[in-house]
C-alpha cells in the first residue's frame, strides 16, 4: 500500500505529521549499543524515543504549528476576503487569489539585488529575519481586467528552523556554514536582531460545552463559541427557583430556555421536553418550573417567543449595527442566529433558517445541566487537561494576520476610491501601485506585535501583553525551556489552587516537575518530552465518514430517540452534534481501526464517555497529544523487530505511527484506555475483548459494556513524563519533589556552553563556563536534547563532611588548587552597541581620534586609553570603568535647513559637535573581545563591541547541584589542609551533610555513587527517571575496586594527619555554577549621589546608592536605645537640612532671616530636619493644609 | 617528639615507579606532625617552574587570551634543577631576568586544511633545564589549542620560580596517599559498619605491612603512630625522590629558622 498522502489523511499542508528534519541526532536512535547486539524490546523500548524527537524535533509545536499557518491558514484567510470593490467605480474589483511567503531574502543595497539572508547575520546586523508575503491578484483598469502575480504585500518574520527558513533539511555541516547550531531548537524569531519566542498559550477549550458552579454557586453549561467572525460566551444555568435560564452578553436579561427554544421553532412544550429529558422523569421534574415559567409569560409561538427575546436586546448591540432599528422579530432572530452560540451554524434553507440543531444544542446544554442537579452537583474540571486548548505561535500569528490583512484592505480601498474619484487623470489609475504602496502596513503590524508582545486584535477585541518573550540566552537549557514554556491565561493574582495543582491528566503531556515558583507556581507550565499539539485540520471528511460509519443524523430524530436507551450515544464532532449511533463500541472501534490503517489524520481523537453518553471526535488544533505502543490482543505490536529497525534507521518513527502500531492519543481519549507502563504490566483476558465482540449486533435493550480492564496501551518511556529541563535530573524520582522543581529553576540559571556558534554570538549578556563537562550521571533525556554536547556545570569531587565551620547555610567549602586549575572558571560577555547615524540636515556623527595630552595628569588611567585611531577600543585592549569604547560626537543640531523652520536648521559644515561616547560603565576590568561593523536594515552604520571578563569562583559565588541544593562559596581553603582519602585525593568542594535530612534529595546521594561507580570503571552512569544504574550494582563495582560498599571512604584530615573520627560519603557530583556572582552584586558606599527631590542617598548599585537602614533596622536601634547612631543613620547621613521656621507663625519656609508670611525678621530660627520632612510641609501647603511648627528651646 | 632518639625518624623506601612518578616509601620512628609536615610542604612549598606571564602577539585561536594563559600555567616545567634559579622578587632586575625566569616561545600557524593541535611540544624554551615534561619519546604533549586553517599562535611565556601556596600550577605533586595505622589500632577512627567492619571494610595495600591485632588484643591506649606510609606521585616536573628530598630539606630550613631566632633572644 503506498502511503497515504498528506491530503489524503485530512490535514491541512504544512503541519508535518509525516516530515523528518532534524539531521544532528541520527546517533541517537543506536547509542550505547553496537548495531547488531541483541535488541530487547522491554529494555530498548526507550529507544522510540530518540526517534520521535528525530522526527519531530524538540520544539515541533512551534515549527507545525507556525508551517501549517504558512501553508494552509494563510491562503484560507485570503480566500475568505479575498474581493475588494470600490465605492466610487462599480466597475473597479480587485481579487487577491494564491497567497506564498517565500524564503527569507533582503535587499542588498551595495550590489542592487536580492540575497537570501541566514538568521546569524539578523541577529548580528539587528534586522529582522522576514521573507515577502507575495499574492496573485486580479484587478481592473480602466476596462481592462490585469492579471499580477507575486506582488509583495509586506514582510513575515519566519520561525527558524519552519518550512520556509533557511535551515530546513540541512545537516550540521551546513549549519556551521551559515553560522547556526546543529542543536539550536529553533521555533523562534529573529526581529530587529533580538531572539523572540511567542509562548504558547493555554486556554480553555472553544465550542466545547462545559458544566460547572458560578461563582454565585449555581450550576450551568456554558458554552465559548469562536468561529472566525464571532467570538461569545453562552450560559445555560440553573438560576433560583429551579428555573433554567440562557444568559447571553447581548441580552439583558436572563431568557428562560423554553422561550429560547420556541424562539428557535420548537413550538410544542411536549418536544422541548423530550429533546431535553428523553423519557428522563427525573429531569422533567426538574425542566418543569421553566416550563411553567414560560406559560407564565403567555409564549406559545415562535414569533411571541423572538419578539420576547427582541425586546431584551441590549440597546448598544441593536444600534451598533446599521445604525437603524429594525423590528423585534427580525432582531432577535438575527442574534440567535449568529449571535447566541455562533459556532453552531444556522443555515438558510429554502429562504428559512433553519434553526433546529441549534435548538437541539441548546436542549443538550439544558440537560447536561439538569443532569448535573440530579447527579448532586458533579460539574466538569476545567482543570482537566482535556478541557484546555494550547494556543501556538501560528494560532496567534493567524488572528494577528487576518486582523491586519483586513484593516490592510481597508486602507488600500479607501485610497483606491480617493484615487478613483480624481478627475482627469494624467495616466490611467492602477490599483496594483496602492498595494505596493501600502505593503509597509502588514509589516510593520507584524514586526511590532512581534517585537513589543502587544497582542491586539479589533475584532475579538483582544488585547493580550507579554505573548512574545526573548528567548534567554543564559545556557541551552535555558532556551529549550523557554520553547517548550505554557503561560496560563488565569490571572496571577487570584487565590485559587485548582488551576495551580498539579492535575492527574497532566501525565505525560505536562511536565511535572517544572514550574516557578511563588506567584506564576502552576500556572506556567512546561511540555513534557513526547508531548505534541495538533494543528487543525479539516472535519469534512470525517463528518461524512461518521455517517457512513452508521451515525444517524441529528436532523432526522425526534427528541425521544436522542435518548431511547442506555445504548444511543450522541456524536459530537469538534463540539458539534452530529446525531446519535446505536453501537458506540463498535463505532469508535471502527473508526481507531480506520485511524490506525492510516485513512484518518493519526492526529484525530475520538472518545467514548459513558457517563454521558456521548462519543466525542475531535480534529481541531491546541489538543496535547502524545504517542502511545497500541497492544493488541495482549501483545505489544511494537517488537524487538520494529525497534531494531527504527536503530538502524529503516523505519523512520512515523513509520510505525503509519503502520498502526504507535498512535497518538490525547488527553480525552487516554480516559478511555487502559496504558500499562511496561510489558510486564500488561492484561489480558481474551473472555474481555471488545474487539472480539465488536461487529456483532447488539441486542436492541442491551446494557452498555462496562470498559474492560485489558490493557489498549503500552507507554513508549516513563520518563516522558518529565520535560526537557527536569530530565537534567538524574535519580529524580529518588528526590523529594519540590527539590525537582527548585532544579528546574535553577537549571537554567546555570553557565555553561549555549550554543556551537556561542563565540560568534553579540547578546547583550553572555555567560560561558571555560570547561564545561557533560555529566559523569547522566539520563538519556540529556542525550536526547542534546546536553551533553552543550553542557553547563562541571563534575566536582564533593565530600559530605563538616569544614571548618564555613560551611553553615549550605555553604561550600572549596578547594583553592580546584579553582587555580580551572573549576568554575567563566566567562561573562557583554554587549555594547551604538549607531552612527546620518542626519537630514547632511551632517553625521563622527568617531575621533582620542585627543591627545589633554587627559588628567593624575589620572593612573586615561579615559581614552582603551581607543585605537579609529576612535574604537581595539581587540584585546584592557578597559576600566569609566573607559570610552567608542569615542563618538553627534551634531547639536539635526534638524534639515530646508524645512519650514530655517531658524533652527544648522548649516551641514558649522554644525557644532558634542560628545556622545560609549562607555564601559562596569566595574572591574574588561577586555575588548571584538568589534563589528556593519548596517542595519535601514542602511544605517551599526557598530557593536563584545567586552569580555574571565572570573575564577570567588568568595559568595553560587553553585549548585542537579538536586535544588544550591550554596555559596563560605570558604576557599589551600589544597594541603583538604582532607584526603587513601590515594591523596583531595575533594574539589566539601559540602556540609546537614544539607540532606531536611532536603530528602536521595537522588544526589545515589548521583554519587553511581558517579564513583562510573569513574572507577570508566563510563558514564545513567541516572534516567524510573531507571537508571541500580545502586547494587554500583556498590558491586566499589566493592570490587577495593571500596565500601556505601560509597564512604577513610579520610585523613589535611591539618592535623589524623585520618577523621568519621568515614566520608566522597565522590563525583554534578554542579553548576549559577550566573549569581558576587562581582556583580558587591556593592557599599560611603557618601556619594543624592536624589534630587528629597536629597536623600540614591537607591541600588547601579546608581552608586547608599545601603539603607530600614524600617526593621531602625525598630533594632530603637530597641537597642542607641539614639545617637539613629540620628546619624537617619539624619546626618542623609539629608539633613537646616530649615527656618517662624517662631511667630510656625511656618516653615523663612529665607536668610526673613519670614515672607510675617513680613519680619523677629522670629526665625533655624530647625535641623530631614529634607524630606521640609518637602512633606511644603508640599502640605500646596494642598491648602498649613503644617506648624511650634519651637521651644532645648532643655 | 621522637627526634631525640638515638635512631630518629628514618626512611625505608618500598618503590619507586618511575612510570607512574611514583615513589613509594615508609617513615618511621617519628611524631604524627612531622610526617604530616612533609606531606603538607611536599604539596606547597616545594618550588618549580612554571608559566607565568604571557606576552601575547597574536591569538586567532578559538580560545580567548585568558584561557590560553591558563592552560600554558598549568603545563608541567622540568624544574629538577630549580636551584639555580631564584624567586623573581629576590632578584635584582625590574621585571623577570635571566636569573629569575625562562623564556619559552610558541609560535604556531596552521596552513593544512586539518586541524592543527597546538601542543606542550611547540613550546621551545631557552633554558634546556626548564622544558615542558613528557613522559616519553612519544608523548604528544598537552594540549594547549587547536588551529584551523590560517589561524595562528604566536606568543612569549615566561615561565617563573614559584610555590604551590600561590598557584597549584606550582606543586610538584599530583597527589600523596598518606597513612598509618592500618589495622586501627590506635582507632583514631571509628569505622561505619552495619554489621562487620572486617567484611565491610577491607584492608589497604599498607595492612600487610602490620601485624593485625587478635580480636581478644587489649586496646593499648598509650600507643602511638609509629610508621607512615607515603606514596607521592609527581606531575613530573621532578623525580618524586627530589620531591621528597627538598621537602625534607625545607624542614630542616623551617626548624634551624626556629633555632636561629631561640638563639637571637636575650635572656
Amino acid at each position: 500500500m503506498p502511503p497515504p498522502s498528506a491530503e489524503l489523511l485530512g490535514r491541512g499542508r504544512g503541519s508535518s505529521a509525516i516530515e523528518t528534519d532534524v539531521k544532528a541526532r541520527d546517533d541517537l536512535r543506536f547509542i550505547n549499543k553496537p548495531l547488531g547486539d541483541p535488541v530487547n524490546s522491554l529494555e530498548d523500548k526507550w529507544r522510540l524515543v530518540p526517534a520521535f524527537l528525530q522526527t519531530k524535533g524538540l520544539v515541533k509545536q512551534h515549527i507545525d504549528s507556525f508551517n501549517y499557518f504558512i501553508e494552509t491558514e494563510l491562503q484560507l484567510i485570503v480566500d475568505a476576503n479575498r474581493k475588494i470593490v470600490s465605492d466610487v467605480d462599480p466597475n473597479f474589483w480587485m481579487v487577491f487569489k494564491k497567497i506564498h511567503v517565500a524564503h527569507p531574502q533582503t535587499y542588498d543595497t551595495s550590489r542592487g539585488v536580492n540575497r537570501g539572508i541566514t538568521p546569524q547575520e539578523c541577529r548580528l546586523r539587528d534586522t529582522t529575519y522576514a521573507s515577502s508575503i507575495v499574492v496573485d491578484m486580479e484587478y481592473t483598469r480602466g476596462g481592462q481586467i490585469v492579471k499580477k502575480r507575486n506582488v509583495e504585500i509586506g514582510l513575515m518574520p519566519i520561525m527558524l528552523r519552519s518550512c520556509r527558513c533557511v535551515l530546513v533539511g540541512k545537516n550540521p555541516a551546513e549549519y556551521a556554514e551559515v553560522g547556526e547550531c546543529p542543536l539550536d531548537p529553533g521555533g523562534y524569531f529573529v526581529v530587529r536582531g533580538t531572539e523572540k519566542v511567542i509562548l504558547i498559550q493555554e486556554q480553555l477549550s472553544k465550542n466545547r460545552i462545559i458544566v460547572e458552579t458560578d461563582r454565585m454557586g449555581m450550576i450551568g453549561a456554558s458554552v465559548t463559541s469562536s468561529t472566525h467572525e464571532k467570538k461569545s460566551k453562552t450560559n445555560v444555568v440553573y438560576a433560583k427557583g429551579g428555573k433554567t435560564i440562557l444568559r447571553h452578553n447581548s441580552l439583558s436579561v436572563d431568557v428562560p430556555v423554553v422561550v429560547i427554544m420556541k424562539a428557535m421553532g420548537i413550538e410544542s412544550d411536549l418536544e422541548i421536553a423530550e429533546l431535553i429529558c428523553g423519557s428522563d422523569d427525573q429531569l422533567l421534574a426538574l425542566l418543569s418550573p421553566t416550563l411553567e415559567d414560560s406559560a407564565k409569560l403567555n409564549i406559545a409561538t415562535q414569533r411571541q417567543a423572538l419578539e420576547f427575546i427582541g425586546s431584551k436586546v441590549k440597546m448598544s448591540i441593536k444600534t451598533q449595527r446599521f445604525g437603524v432599528r429594525r423590528n423585534l422579530y427580525e432582531e432577535a432572530k438575527d442574534l440567535l442566529a449568529t449571535t447566541v452560540l455562533a459556532h453552531v451554524p444556522v443555515e438558510m434553507v429554502k429562504g428559512v433558517l433553519y434553526f433546529r440543531p441549534k435548538a437541539v444544542y441548546v436542549a443538550l446544554m439544558v440537560r447536561r445541566t439538569l443532569q448535573a442537579i440530579k447527579d448532586g452537583g458533579i460539574v466538569d474540571d476545567r482543570d482537566f487537561v482535556g478541557n484546555k486548548r494550547l494556543e501556538l505561535a501560528g494560532d496567534l500569528l493567524s488572528l494577528l494576520f487576518e486582523d491586519l490583512f483586513k484593516s490592510w484592505q481597508a486602507t488600500l480601498k479607501r485610497s483606491i476610491d480617493a484615487n478613483l474619484k480624481k478627475k482627469n487623470r494624467a495616466s490611467q489609475f492602477d490599483a496594483s501601485t496602492t498595494v505596493s504602496q501600502t505593503s509597509r502596513f502588514i509589516t510593520d503590524g507584524l514586526f511590532r506585535s512581534i517585537s513589543s508582545g502587544n497582542w491586539s486584535v479589533k475584532r475579538f477585541k483582544m488585547e493580550r501583553s507579554g505573548v512574545t518573550q526573548v528567548l534567554s540566552r543564559l545556557s541551552y537549557v535555558s532556551a529549550l525551556g523557554m520553547l517548550t514554556r505554557i503561560s496560563s491565561q488565569f490571572e496571577k493574582t487570584r487565590k485559587v489552587s485548582g488551576p495551580r495543582a498539579l492535575q492527574t491528566s497532566q501525565w505525560g503531556m505536562l511536565c511535572t516537575s517544572d514550574t516557578p515558583e511563588g506567584e506564576a507556581c502552576g500556572l506556567v507550565k512546561n511540555l513534557a518530552l513526547m508531548a505534541h499539539i495538533t494543528t487543525d485540520s479539516d472535519d469534512k471528511m470525517i463528518r461524512q465518514l461518521a455517517f457512513t460509519l452508521g451515525v444517524e443524523d441529528l436532523n432526522l430524530l425526534t427528541g425521544s430517540e436522542l435518548y431511547r436507551s442506555p445504548l444511543t450515544y450522541l456524536v459530537f464532532l469538534n463540539g458539534l452534534l452530529l446525531g446519535v449511533h446505536r453501537q458506540p463500541d463498535r463505532f469508535v472501534g471502527s473508526f481507531r481501526k480506520l485511524r490506525r490503517n492510516g485513512r484518518i489524520n493519526p492526529l484525530v481523537s475520538v472518545y467514548r464517555s459513558i457517563p454521558q453518553q456521548t462519543i466525542y471526535i475531535s480534529s481541531d488544533g491546541g489538543r496535547v497529544c502524545r504517542p502511545l505502543i497500541i497492544v493488541e490482543k495482549g501483545k505489544s505490536k511494537v517488537t524487538a523487530k520494529e525497534i531494531e529497525n527504527i536503530m538502524s534507521g529503516v523505519h523512520k518513527f512515523e513509520d510505525l505511527v503509519r503502520q498502526g502500531r504507535i498512535e497518538y492519543l490525547d488527553v480525552n481519549e487516554e480516559t478511555d484506555t487502559n496504558i500499562a507502563i511496561t510489558e510486564n504490566d500488561i492484561i489480558y483476558d481474551p473472555a474481555d475483548d471488545p474487539g472480539l465482540h465488536v461487529f456483532q449486533p447488539l441486542a436492541f435493550n442491551a446494557t452498555v459494556r462496562t470498559p474492560t480492564s485489558n490493557t489498549t496501551h503500552l507507554e513508549i518511556a516513563p520518563f516522558t513524563i518529565l520535560g526537557a529541563v527536569a530530565g537534567l535530573i538524574p535519580y529524580p524520582h529518588h528526590n523529594q519533589s519540590p527539590r525537582n522543581t527548585y532544579q528546574c529553576a535553577m537549571g537554567k540559571q546555570a553557565m555553561g556552553a549555549i550554543a556551537y556558534n556561542q563565540l560568534n554570538r553579540i547578546d547583550t549578556l553572555l555567560y560561558f563556563l571555560c570547561y564545561p563537562m557533560q555529566p559523569m550521571v547522566k539520563t538519556r533525556t540529556i542525550e536526547m536534547i542534546g546536553f551533553d554536547k552543550l553542557p553547563a556545570g562541571q563534575n566536582a569531587i564533593v565530600a559530605v563532611m563538616s569544614y571548618s565551620g564555613y560551611d553553615i547555610e549550605d555553604a561550600l567549602v572549596m578547594n583553592k588548587a580546584s579553582l587555580d586549575r580551572g573549576f568554575g572558571r567563566c566567562q561573562v560577555m557583554r554587549k555594547y552597541a551604538s549607531m552612527v547615524k546620518a542626519y537630514p540636515n547632511r551632517t553625521y556623527d563622527r568617531l575621533c581620534i582620542p585627543p591627545a595630552e589633554q587627559q588628567n595628569q593624575n589620572q593612573l588611567i586615561g579615559k581614552f586609553d582603551a581607543l585605537d585611531i579609529d576612535g574604537l577600543a581595539s581587540v584585546g585592549e584592557k578597559v576600566y570603568k569609566d573607559q570610552i569604547l567608542m569615542n563618538k560626537q553627534s551634531p547639536m543640531e539635526t534638524r534639515s535647513i530646508s524645512g519650514d523652520d530655517k531658524s533652527g536648521g544648522g548649516d551641514a559644515s558649522s554644525v557644532p559637535f558634542r560628545m556622545t561616547p560609549l562607555v564601559h560603565k562596569y566595574p572591574g576590568t574588561s577586555v575588548v573581545d571584538s568589534v563589528l561593523l556593519t548596517t542595519n536594515e535601514d542602511d544605517q552604520f551599526l557598530i557593536k563591541v563584545r567586552v569580555r571578563q574571565t572570573r575564577r569562583p570567588e568568595l559568595g559565588d553560587k553553585f549548585s547541584s542537579r538536586h535544588g541544593q544550591k550554596g555559596v562559596v563560605g570558604i576557599i581553603v589551600n589544597q594541603e589542609d583538604m582532607p584526603f582519602n587513601d590515594y591523596g585525593t583531595c575533594p574539589d568542594i566539601i559540602m556540609n551533610p546537614h544539607g540532606f535530612p531536611s532536603r530528602m534529595t536521595v537522588g544526589k546521594m545515589i548521583e554519587l555513587l553511581a558517579g564513583k561507580a562510573g569513574l572507577i570503571k570508566g563510563e558514564l552512569q545513567y541516572g534516567t527517571c524510573f531507571g537508571g544504574s541500580k545502586v547494587e550494582d554500583m556498590s558491586r563495582i566499589l566493592v570490587e575496586n577495593g571500596y565500601n560498599y556505601s560509597g564512604k571512604d577513610y579520610v585523613t584530615s589535611g591539618i592535623t594527619g589524623e585520618p577523621l573520627q568519621a568515614y566520608i560519603f566522597f565522590g563525583p557530583v554534578y554542579y553548576q555554577k549559577l550566573k549569581h556572582m558576587v562581582m556583580d552584586k558587591m556593592h557599599a558606599r560611603a557618601s556619594g549621589p543624592r536624589a534630587n527631590l528629597t536629597r536623600q542617598p540614591t537607591e541600588g548599585r547601579s546608581r552608586d546608592g547608599g545601603l539603607r537602614v530600614g524600617e526593621m533596622e531602625r525598630d533594632c536601634l530603637i530597641g537597642h536605645g542607641t539614639s545617637s547612631l539613629l540620628i546619624e543613620r537617619l539624619l546626618i547621613s542623609s539629608d539633613i537640612y537646616d530649615a527656618e521656621v517662624c517662631k511667630d507663625c510656625g511656618l516653615i519656609g523663612g529665607w536668610q532671616g526673613w519670614c515672607q508670611y510675617c513680613k519680619s525678621q523677629s522670629g526665625i530660627v533655624k530647625i535641623t530636619v530631614p529634607y524630606a520632612c521640609k518637602l512633606l510641609f511644603q508640599e502640605l501647603i500646596s494642598m491648602n493644609v498649613i503644617p506648624r511648627i511650634k519651637v521651644g528651646e532645648l532643655e | 617528639m621522637n627526634l631525640g632518639d638515638a635512631k630518629g625518624p628514618q626512611v625505608t623506601i618500598r618503590s619507586i615507579d618511575h612510570e607512574r612518578k611514583q615513589l613509594s616509601f615508609i617513615l618511621w620512628n617519628c611524631d604524627l606532625a612531622v610526617a604530616n609536615a612533609l606531606r603538607r610542604i611536599m604539596m606547597a612549598e616545594v618550588p618549580t617552574m612554571a608559566i607565568d606571564l604571557v606576552d601575547i602577539e597574536q591569538n586567532s585561536s578559538v580560545l580567548v587570551d585568558e584561557m590560553l594563559s591558563h592552560r600554558l600555567g598549568l603545563i608541567p616545567l622540568t624544574s629538577t634543577n630549580i636551584r639555580d634559579i631564584t624567586y623573581t622578587r629576590d632578584c635584582n632586575c625590574a621585571e623577570y631576568c635571566q636569573n629569575c625566569s625562562v623564556v619559552l616561545t610558541l609560535n604556531v600557524r596552521c596552513d593544512s586544511d586539518t586541524n592543527r593541535d597546538v601542543t606542550a611540544r611547540d613550546l621551545i624554551s631557552t633554558n634546556p633545564n626548564v622544558t615542558p615534561y613528557f613522559s616519553s619519546e612519544e608523548d604528544a604533549g598537552v594540549v594547549i589549542c587547536k588551529l584551523r586553517k590560517g589561524q595562528e599562535v604566536r606568543m612569549r611565556c615566561i615561565a617563573k620560580k614559584g610555590t604551590s601556596k600561590e598557584h597549584a600550577k606550582w606543586s610538584p605533586v599530583a597527589a600523596v596517599a598518606f597513612e598509618y595505622d592500618p589495622h586501627n589500632k590506635l582507632r583514631h577512627t571509628t569505622y561505619w559498619v552495619e554489621t562487620d567492619a572486617l567484611k565491610e571494610w577491607p584492608v589497604g595495600p599498607n595492612g600487610a605491612e602490620e601485624v593485625a591485632p587478635g580480636p581478644d588484643d587489649p586496646f593499648d591506649y598509650k600507643a602511638k603512630p609509629e610508621k607512615f606510609y607515603f606514596v607521592v606521585e609527581g606531575t613530573g616536573v621532578m623525580d618524586p625522590r627530589d620531591i621528597v628530598e627538598k621537602a625534607l630539606m625545607l624542614v630542616h630550613a623551617k626548624v634551624v629558622f626556629v633555632v636561629q631566632d631561640l638563639q637571637k633572644l636575650k635572656w
